[in-house]
């Protein structure tokens, strides 16, 4: 096994300053894709991005990841400014995006491999594989796996790199509601062991509010941070605790979904 | 039987067809239009020179076409890959790609100091644009995903081309090696009708200037078995390679 980090996580720590990012379309109109945004993630921290489509979410993400520049503001990663995708921000997309022509095994070694790490880290390849559920699965091809079992290979390969912090974009959103439910327990006994920073953009209320210790409620036109809601509760949750309805139905009600309030019926 | 074996009973009965054709026809038109038997014949006794023949073909179409595919997907898989090489050599692919590769052939064959040389020169012509414009478009589409995904693994342009868009582009490669193997051999008999003193297009031309028409026959047929098992080799190693792709 990969030996669990002890004590509270030192690194991970994320610092959004005032960042801006617009998209320019074909016909010449400009999108603002993120207005002036600030966020602090503390080190070891899981985060929650929730909001409707359009709201930047996505948009914020790929920027921590590094993978499109930032018209104005500034990132930091352990105060150290981001400039590009880096195997210290790991990122696991909605499409699990195995490379078909590799194995498992292979998938997973793929990042140390790159970086020619490989001979000296190969034997942490099996151990990530444990971690997710999948050593016996090693020599099998993507193909052959279900889509919960190609996700916990692309949790693999992103871990693999040891990242101290793990970006996650609707990694869960393909997969049906229970093995859904599973992979997000699954997600949190990863995090709890790593103590890596967690952020993940999810457009499920529930989910971000199991997973989080922070949700970060997230507003289009223009693409802001409407709201943070702290989520102070221990772990391992109940999906069905009364504190976690009442969480529920507060971030509905800032998304606007939150109906006619009526006192409860109990007419079972 | 499964479907796939049933093609072959087209065979026999496109030999059937030819005997009795041959049957019907007049005396005085027999011999241009031999039958089976007489050709069959021919093969048997022609299968000695046949060989040297094969041979010698071999000796042009296994180099000018290993070097057409190599040098395709060194060039293809870069250029398909980077935005503006792409853009760059846009207009030559439109421009050359498109040339029947036969008309190198004479030129070719003046140009280059040996028959041998001129040649693997024009089978590599042949094979190497249907290679090229396979590598590139494969190279090209592969997922934007799978690219971003690259670099937050870490990866550097050397081993992105390495690693992910050659294995990416190689079902489109092979596509392409399929439809440049076909050229090589149209563009190996063409030459060695031209200018050759052995091999199979030799074969063929030198039997039809004596009018031995069962002989020409038979070095058709041979040729087209040549061919079918190159094209049946290369079918799978495709298979073989591209385990993958389904």
């Amino acid at each position: 096994m990969v030996a669990p980090q002890t004590g509270a996580a030192t690194i991970g720590a994320i610092n959004i300053r005032g960042v801006k990012k617009t998209f320019t379309h074909q016909d010449g109109s400009i999108i603002e894709a993120l207005s002036n945004v600030d966020l602090s993630v503390a080190a070891g921290e899981f985060i929650t991005l929730i909001g409707p489509s359009g709201c930047g979410k996505s948009t914020l993400l790929r920027a921590i990841a590094g993978l499109h520049p930032v018209d104005a503001g500034e990132l930091t990663l352990d105060g150290e400014p981001i400039t590009g995708p880096a195997a210290e921000r790991g990122l696991v997309f909605q499409d699990p995006l195995l490379f078909p022509w590799l194995n498992i095994h292979d998938n997973v070694a793929f990042g140390l491999k790159a970086r020619h790490l490989y001979r000296e880290h190969k034997a942490e390849v099996g151990q990530f594989l444990k971690l997710v559920g999948l050593e016996t699965f090693g020599k099998s091809y993507p193909h052959q796996l279900s889509g919960g079992m190609q996700q916990r290979a692309a949790l693999a390969r992103a871990l693999v790199n040891q990242p101290s912090v793990l970006l996650l974009d609707e990694p869960l959103g393909a997969l049906d509601a229970f093995t859904r439910m599973n992979m997000q327990d699954e997600i949190i006994r990863i995090w709890q062991e790593r103590k890596t920073t967690m952020i993940m953009v999810t457009h499920d209320v529930d989910e971000a509010v199991y997973l989080a210790d922070r949700v970060v409620v997230m507003c289009p036109r223009p693409a802001r941070i409407e709201e943070i809601i702290s989520v102070k509760r221990e772990r391992p949750r109940a999906r069905s605790h009364p504190d976690f309805l009442q969480l529920r139905g507060k971030l509905l009600k800032i998304l606007d979904f939150g109906g006619q309030e009526r006192e409860p019926e109990y007419r079972i | 039987m499964p479907h796939r074996l049933s093609g072959l009973l087209l065979f026999p009965l496109l030999v059937g067809v030819w005997a009795f054709v041959a049957e019907i026809l007049p005396p005085q038109s027999r011999y241009l239009f031999p039958a089976p038997l007489a050709v069959a014949r021919a093969l048997w006794e022609s299968l000695g020179v046949l060989w040297q023949g094969t041979v010698a073909s071999m000796m042009i179409l296994i180099p000018g076409y290993i070097l057409a595919v190599l040098a395709a997907v060194l060039f293809g898989i870069p250029v398909g890959a980077t935005t503006w090489a792409r853009h760059f050599f846009a207009p030559l692919m439109r421009v050359a790609a498109p040339v029947p590769p036969t008309v190198y052939v004479p030129y070719a064959i003046a140009l280059l100091p040996t028959f041998r040389a001129s040649a693997i020169f024009v089978v590599f012509i042949g094979a190497f644009w249907p290679v090229f414009l396979g590598a590139v478009s494969g190279a090209a589409t592969v997922p934007e995903r799978h690219r971003d995904n690259a670099r937050v693994l870490g990866f550097g342009r050397w081993e992105y081309w390495r690693r992910v868009a050659f294995h990416a582009a190689l079902p489109a490669i092979f596509n392409g090696m399929g439809v440049g193997m076909a050229m090589a051999f149209i563009l190996l008999t063409v030459a060695e009708l031209f200018g050759a003193n052995v091999g199979l297009g030799h074969f063929v031309q030198y039997y039809a200037d004596f009018a031995d028409y069962p002989r020409m026959v038979a070095g058709i047929i041979y040729t087209g078995a040549v061919t079918f098992s190159a094209m049946t080799l290369l079918a799978q190693l495709q298979k073989r390679m591209l385990f993958w792709n389904i």
